[in-house]
Formats: C-alpha cells, sequence, structure tokens
C-alpha cells in the first residue's frame, strides 16, 4: 500500500527537482506543448463548425424540407438529376393540397442572378424567389422591417418586393427602403418589408434573396419558368418523419414514378450540411490526431529520455531512499508523478498559449468579418479538462519506462553509484 | 543490561558472485549471534567481504545460503517490500559517505525513514526536532548537507538512523571520512546512544575503531577468524 505520506512527497519532490532543473524541464515539456496544444485548437476549431452548423440550421429551419430536382450536397449523379423532369408550379400546388400533414408548403420560383435598379444603379446579385404570402411563416420570411405581402396582394399578384437584409446596404447604401421602388426586368416594384439577417459565412448570399408574390413572378419571366422548387414546413422536428414520407409519397404520385423505381427528385433538409459537416470533422479529426500522435510520440520520448538522465543522476539519492525504507512502488510512483506533473506544466503552458492564440485570432477575424458571430473567443472548459487529463495519462505513459528501471535498482549497486 | 533476546542469528550463511564465468565468494561460512543491546564491532579487511556482510546483516542483500534470523523473521522468504519494512524500521544505517540527501535540509534528512513509515508530518517534525537535539545540532536543523562539517554530517546521519528507534544501529566505517578528532567526537556519540539501550554494529577494518566495542568479530577470506569479548573496551566519561 502506498501512502498518503509518500504520495504528497513525492509531490513535493517532483516540484523541486524540475524547479532546480527549470530550462531542462521547459525543453523536454515542449513536444507535450505542441500535442496538447493540437489537441485544444482542433477541439476549438470542431466546436466551432458545430455552432456555425446551428447557425445554418437556424437559417434554413431545422423542420424544412425543400423538394427539388437536384439534391443539395451534389450526392448521386449529377447527370441524372439533370435528366430529370423539371418540378412544375402546378406540381406543388397539388402537393400542397395531398400532404396534410404539414404546416407549410409553398412553390419556390427561384431565379438566381437578377439585377435590381435603383435610382439608375444596377445590382446583379439579387436572387429573386417567387413565392406565396405564406413564407412569411418559414424563417425565410421573418420580417425585421415593414411586413410581407398578404393574401390579397399575393393572389393578384401586386408589384411589392419583401427584400433580404443585405440588399439595404448594396442597393439602398444603408438608407430606409421601405415605400422606394426599384427595377427588375424593366417591372417597378415598391419595397414593403425587409427580412431579418440570416447569413453566416456558411450561406452569406443568402442575404440577397428578395421574394415577390408568385403571379408577379410568372407576370415579369413568364408562365414556363422552369426553376422551381416546393418549400415544405413540417412544423417541429418531431413531424419530420412522417411529413417527409407523406412527401416523397405524394411526390411520387403527382410525378408518376412507378412503383419499383427510384425518386426522380430529391428531398433536402438541413441534414445535408449536418452530413458535410460530419466529413468535414471527420477530416479535421484525423488530421489533428495524426499531428497529436505525431506530437506525443517526440513528447513522450522527450521526456522519457530527460526521465532517464534523472533516474541515472539521482541513482544515489534512490539508494539513500530505499536504504531508508521507500519500497519499490514508491519510487515507481516517485518517477511517474515527477513525468506527469513535468508534462501537466506542458499542459498548463499550452493552455495559456492557445488561450492568447484563440482570443488574439477571434478579434482580428472579427475585425475584418464582423458576421462570423458562432466564432468563440473562449476555450471551452471540457477542453482544459480533456487537455489535462491527457497531459497526466502521457506523463504516466512517458515516466513509466525511467520509473521501473529506477525502482528495479539494486539498493547495494545504487548506494554505491558515484 | 543484556537481556538476552537475539536480535541477529545467522546460521552457515555465504554470498556468492557470478562475475563473468568465475564465481566469487564473498562470504563463505558465516555463523553468529547477536543480543540486544550488544556493542560489536566486525573487523574485515578490505575486500574480505565486508561489505558483502554489512548489505546482508542491513537486509540490503539476501544471503546465498544459509538462514539468517532477524528478530526470529526468516530473511530469506522476503520480498523486495518486506526488506524495505525492515530496513525502515529495525535498522538505522550510519554510512562512511553519510549519503545524506544533497538537496534535502538536515530536518528533511533526519525525518526521510518517518514518510516511508507514513507517520504524519506534524508528528514527523517534531520528532526529527528531538532528535536532532539528541545529536546536539539543532541549531544546524535548517542547514543542507553541503553547509555542514563532516562530523555534523555523521550526526545528521546518526540521527536519521536513530529516528524510528530500529533494533539495530549498523555502521559502516563511521569516521573513515573524518578526521580523528571529529572521529573521537562520533564514537563517543555512538558509545552514549548504546548506553541508551540500543544495539550497535561497526563494520570496520581499523583497530583503533574497534577498540570501542565490547564485543569484535574477525573475518577473514569470508570465513570468522575470531569471536572474542573486547573487556578493555574504551570508555568515555
Amino acid at each position: 500500500m502506498i501512502k498518503l505520506s509518500e504520495i504528497y512527497e513525492a509531490i513535493l519532490l517532483a516540484i523541486e527537482a524540475l524547479n532546480s532543473n527549470k530550462i531542462r524541464s521547459l525543453l523536454a515539456s515542449l513536444g507535450v506543448v505542441i500535442g496538447i496544444s493540437i489537441v485544444i485548437i482542433m477541439g476549438w476549431l470542431i466546436n466551432n463548425m458545430d455552432r456555425a452548423l446551428t447557425d445554418t440550421f437556424n437559417i434554413i429551419g431545422e423542420d424544412m424540407f425543400f423538394v427539388d430536382k437536384y439534391e443539395w450536397s451534389g450526392g448521386g449523379n449529377w447527370e441524372k438529376m439533370r435528366n430529370r423532369k423539371d418540378i412544375k408550379y402546378e406540381q406543388t400546388i397539388e402537393l400542397k393540397e395531398k400532404v396534410k400533414s404539414a404546416e407549410v408548403i409553398i412553390p419556390n420560383l427561384n431565379k438566381w442572378g437578377s439585377t435590381m435598379t435603383y435610382n439608375g444603379e444596377n445590382y446583379n446579385g439579387i436572387s429573386l424567389v417567387g413565392t406565396t404570402f405564406e413564407n412569411a411563416k418559414t424563417p425565410a420570411g421573418s420580417i425585421e422591417l415593414g411586413r410581407y405581402y398578404n393574401e390579397m396582394e399575393d393572389e393578384y399578384g401586386s408589384n411589392v418586393i419583401v427584400i433580404g437584409n443585405a440588399v439595404v446596404k448594396n442597393v439602398f447604401k444603408g438608407q430606409n427602403p421601405l415605400g422606394q421602388f426599384v427595377k427588375l426586368n424593366g417591372h417597378k416594384l415598391q419595397v414593403i418589408g425587409v427580412v431579418v439577417k440570416r447569413g453566416t459565412v456558411m450561406m452569406s448570399f443568402i442575404d440577397n434573396q428578395c421574394f415577390i408574390p408568385v403571379k408577379t413572378f410568372r407576370k415579369i419571366f413568364g408562365n414556363n419558368f422552369r426553376s422551381i422548387s416546393a418549400a415544405v414546413k413540417a412544423g417541429g422536428k418531431a413531424n419530420m418523419d412522417k411529413v417527409r414520407d407523406e412527401v416523397q409519397g405524394a411526390m411520387r404520385t403527382i410525378r408518376n414514378n412507378q412503383p419499383g423505381k427510384e425518386d426522380d427528385f430529391s428531398i433536402n433538409e438541413t441534414k445535408t450540411f449536418e452530413d458535410s459537416v460530419k466529413q468535414i470533422k471527420a477530416v479535421v479529426y484525423s488530421v489533428g490526431i495524426g499531428m497529436t500522435m505525431l506530437s506525443f510520440l517526440v513528447g513522450i520520448i522527450g521526456i522519457m529520455n530527460i526521465m532517464f538522465v534523472s533516474v541515472v543522476e539521482r541513482t544515489r539519492e534512490i539508494g539513500i531512499r530505499k536504504a531508508v525504507g521507500a519500497k519499490n512502488s514508491t519510487i515507481l510512483m516517485q518517477f511517474i508523478i515527477e513525468s506527469s506533473i513535468l508534462c501537466l506544466i506542458g499542459a498548463i503552458l499550452s493552455i495559456i498559449l492557445c488561450s492568447l492564440l484563440v482570443y488574439g485570432s477571434v478579434q482580428v477575424i472579427l475585425s475584418f468579418n464582423p458576421d462570423l458571430t458562432f466564432l468563440t473567443p473562449i476555450l471551452p472548459y471540457e477542453l482544459l479538462v480533456i487537455a489535462t487529463i491527457v497531459s497526466i495519462f502521457v506523463g504516466i505513459l512517458a515516466g513509466l519506462m525511467p520509473a521501473i528501471r529506477a525502482a528495479k535498482l539494486n539498493p547495494v549497486d545504487a548506494l554505491r553509484y558515484e | 543490561m543484556n537481556d538476552n533476546k537475539i536480535i541477529i542469528e545467522i546460521e552457515h550463511i555465504s554470498r556468492v558472485y557470478q562475475m563473468g564465468s568465475e564465481v566469487v565468494y564473498a562470504l563463505r561460512d558465516i555463523t553468529l549471534n547477536i543480543h540486544k543491546n550488544e556493542y560489536v564491532a566486525i573487523m574485515c579487511p578490505s575486500g574480505s567481504g565486508k561489505s558483502t556482510l554489512m548489505n546482508l546483516l542491513g537486509c540490503l542483500d539476501t544471503p546465498s545460503s544459509g538462514k539468517y534470523l532477524f528478530n526470529n523473521l526468516d530473511v530469506r522468504d522476503m520480498d523486495d517490500n518486506d526488506l524495505a519494512e525492515i530496513r525502515n524500521k529495525e535498522i538505522g544505517f550510519v554510512f562512511q559517505t553519510f549519503n545524506l540527501l544533497p538537496r534535502a535540509s538536515a530536518l528533511k534528512n533526519v525525518e526521510l525513514p518517518l514518510v516511508y513509515s507514513g507517520m504524519k508530518a506534524n508528528e514527523r517534525l517534531e520528532r526529527a526536532e528531538q532528535v536532532l537535539e539528541s545529536v546536539g545540532l539543532t541549531d544546524r536543523s535548517s542547514h543542507k548537507p553541503n553547509e555542514m562539517s563532516g562530523g555534523q554530517r555523521q550526526r545528521v546521519a546518526i540521527a536519521r538512523a536513530l529516528i524510528t528507534e530500529p533494533s539495530i544501529i549498523l555502521a559502516d566505517e563511521p569516521t573513515g571520512n573524518l578526521d580523528s578528532k571529529t572521529g573521537l567526537d562520533i564514537m563517543k556519540l555512538l558509545s552514549e546512544i548504546w548506553k541508551k539501550g540500543n544495539t550497535i554494529i561497526i563494520v570496520t577494518h581499523e583497530e583503533e575503531i574497534a577498540r570501542y566495542a565490547h564485543r569484535i568479530i574477525r573475518i577473514k577470506d569470508g570465513l570468522i577468524e575470531k569471536d572474542e569479548v573486547n573487556p578493555n573496551y574504551v570508555k568515555f566519561e
């Protein structure tokens, strides 16, 4: 049994021993400092990716589906998807009638790269969406300023437009856009509302989205406009599976998909992003783990080496301790505690280093791009706990062999050692 | 004053070393008993198995053959942990080269055996201060070995040997690294310790030192040459 007094003594002893060789200890722990730093930075990156992902969920809406000709992730065969028939406006209306379980089903007519003219100046980056008044119930149509067009305006095809948050800056130079008239393809439209800012680094383009009634859209671009999808709001995450199944079934009927044949449409949802973030995370993990392993290997070798040196230097001391009653296990523990403390110091150094690094770089990044609000300048405390535990584990690993050598020293030989 | 309790009982022990292909007999056949409160000198010319006998007596090493009972416990049956415990509780070492921890203060050095026996820190400290006082070193307790003279260092070592109140004090050439005056002081201290009821075994090759012992065992070539009482041992006033 190892006694408490021995453990306490071993800790004091280790601190004293390391203190008397400051530079050597510091250099020896460098490998561990690098290893722990990689663990911390990797953890921080993954943590922030998760936050970015959550932000994206909020942009799109966690309970939203988009029935589209194409699959977002580009998964599957691009050629095959291109050969699918376009989704027609009438089909989206039919879908809305068939699927009762969904909260909202609306058509989205998407015109990318539209040009908006205001005060004689053109702006090209507008993505124009023709949709119904019910878009107001989805995250895409949440109003920050003014109002969304109502059912009446929708039905009559009024010349009104709800603009994206970034358009205020890009087209109106920050001036109040409400009541102003803009031109799209020669059609004059009045701005009645501004939607909330949604974009972050993932999807900043989304804030250039503008919404007009379907009828208005078809007046401008014609009745044969082909890039159409249906947005479905399930109404709560719990409804997702039920609504997805029903949408899929209804859509197969509408599109006349034969039994046994696969869907000729895709149901896109935020899960797609989740999957691609998972892939990025896997890459970060494997690169990070590879680098961590390598630097820990170097770190362990460095510490093991210095511990072997320390054992040799203190051979006589070990002999004295054994002569007055130190057991092999006591000596073993003494050296393992010493190397663990060495690694712990390394961990503390890396925590300080990484905290400064992360805080500093987040400040710099935010000063260039304030949209990246999901970046955290503070390291999550779980990471610090993990780093500490890992460092102690590394210390035990690195100290084990030297400690065994010290413990096994024959007291007679050790006492005679000069 | 001799209650005849046998502390060390050695029967026909030998210690053999394998040096490459050659077998070296450091001790051939030794039989001896040591009782409580004896003051014994083991006289041994250098190279006649002196260190080997010292290591065996001190339970730093175990014999190749023969029987060694320490307080009726068979040393041959003991593993490293048992030996460490015997050394901790029953044996107080005094070495020629002092063997103090260089970075630790006198007080820390003295309390070291108690660290390994698990005594609480404050009790340890109190005990160490008492023992240091008994060897006349109260004012040196915070000094490190390199800040003390040879005689003072040996006193610290003796204090360390005494602190666990062991069955024997085992001294290996305790005056070997000291000038004759300081050596005399140390021998005087050992005699005082004997008077308090301790058992003292000195391993030495110097006749001068053996004169202080009450019994002299002479070893030569790994065998006991003579084991006799020394009626004319040097007495201190």
